[in-house]
């Protein structure tokens, strides 16, 4: 089992999901703009401000060679994870429905969060417990979910109005739930010492699934 | 081959919230007195294209727009030549 980092120019969570993958257990690679995802069970595109977030938060980095190779994995039904950032781009590629947008109030927000986790039926979310109250981080500056899909399935919701996004979506995945794109920052609150462990039940039900479908 | 100039006016749709405009237009309403109303911040993009005529020029340019300029799900563009 293994998991790969993308690191793009202005990635700055990416030692951060490091640690909390290392922390369930998994192997884990940085890979970058030019490496191949082959042999990656999971990829998690990490936060941060990708080229500056010229033009778009996400626009460029979508563009890259390695997102070519990350909507490949998505093909071969690997997981893929975006954090903010990352679900940014995983928008801007098109394999979440919708946009991200500036937030409502024009302002960056950074703080604890409480979450609601609407959706346990998903490789990264089988060990919450539906409905359960979660608090995670926020950073961001555009976060505002603009919904396109009525069908779209919701993984977390903000309680409280955090970015004006639709529906207070604060993460979405897929009809078959391998691919999660979120804004909260799970791998900021693996353990205690960070202020909050809300974040590590998001990985160790990762592990446990890639470990009960190993080959 | 020549070469040929555009501006690309990007705009959201007119069913996005756009706060950094309703935040300029507010300070000129409030602050400076000025009757100004549906103030929509967009971006502008200037480049050059090298073709073999205008035609050719102007699709490249729509392409580009299509391929990243642009984002359809809630941005709406117009391309003029300079």
């Amino acid at each position: 089992m293994k998991a790969c980092i993308v690191v793009y120019p202005g990635s700055n969570c990416d030692r951060d999901v490091y640690h909390a993958l290392k922390y369930v257990g998994v192997d884990v690679d940085y890979v970058g703009l030019d490496d191949s995802l082959d042999g990656c069970d999971l990829v998690v595109l990490p936060g941060g401000f990708s080229y500056g977030d010229y033009l778009r938060p996400g626009a460029v980095a979508a563009r890259e060679k390695i997102s070519h190779e990350v909507r490949r994995a998505a093909d071969r039904g690997k997981l893929i994870l975006g954090i903010c950032n990352g679900f940014q781009i995983l928008i801007e590629m098109g394999l979440l429905p919708g946009a991200l947008l500036r937030n409502s109030s024009g302002r960056f927000v950074s703080k604890w969060v409480r979450l609601i986790v609407e959706d346990v039926d998903t490789p990264f979310t089988r060990n919450f417990k539906s409905r359960e109250v979660i608090k995670l981080p926020v950073a961001h500056g555009y976060g505002r979910y603009f919904k396109t899909d009525s069908a779209i399935r919701v993984v977390f919701k903000y309680m409280d109005d955090v970015n004006g996004s639709d529906d207070m979506i604060a993460a979405v995945t897929t009809e078959d739930g391998r691919i999660l794109g979120m804004m909260p920052h799970p791998e900021r609150a693996y353990e205690k010492l960070l202020g909050g462990e809300d974040g590590l039940k998001l990985f160790t039900s990762v592990v446990e699934y890639l470990r009960r479908n190993a080959s | 081959m020549s070469k040929y100039r555009f501006a690309i006016d990007v705009q959201f749709k007119s069913s996005v919230r756009d706060p950094r405009g309703e935040t300029i237009e507010r300070v000129l309403r409030t602050e400076k007195g000025l009757p100004i109303y549906h103030l929509r911040l967009g971006k502008s993009i200037h480049l050059e294209v090298e073709a073999e005529n205008e035609v050719e020029a102007t699709r490249i340019v729509h392409q580009a727009c299509e391929d990243l300029l642009v984002n359809p799900v809630v941005e709406e563009y117009e391309v003029r030549t300079l």
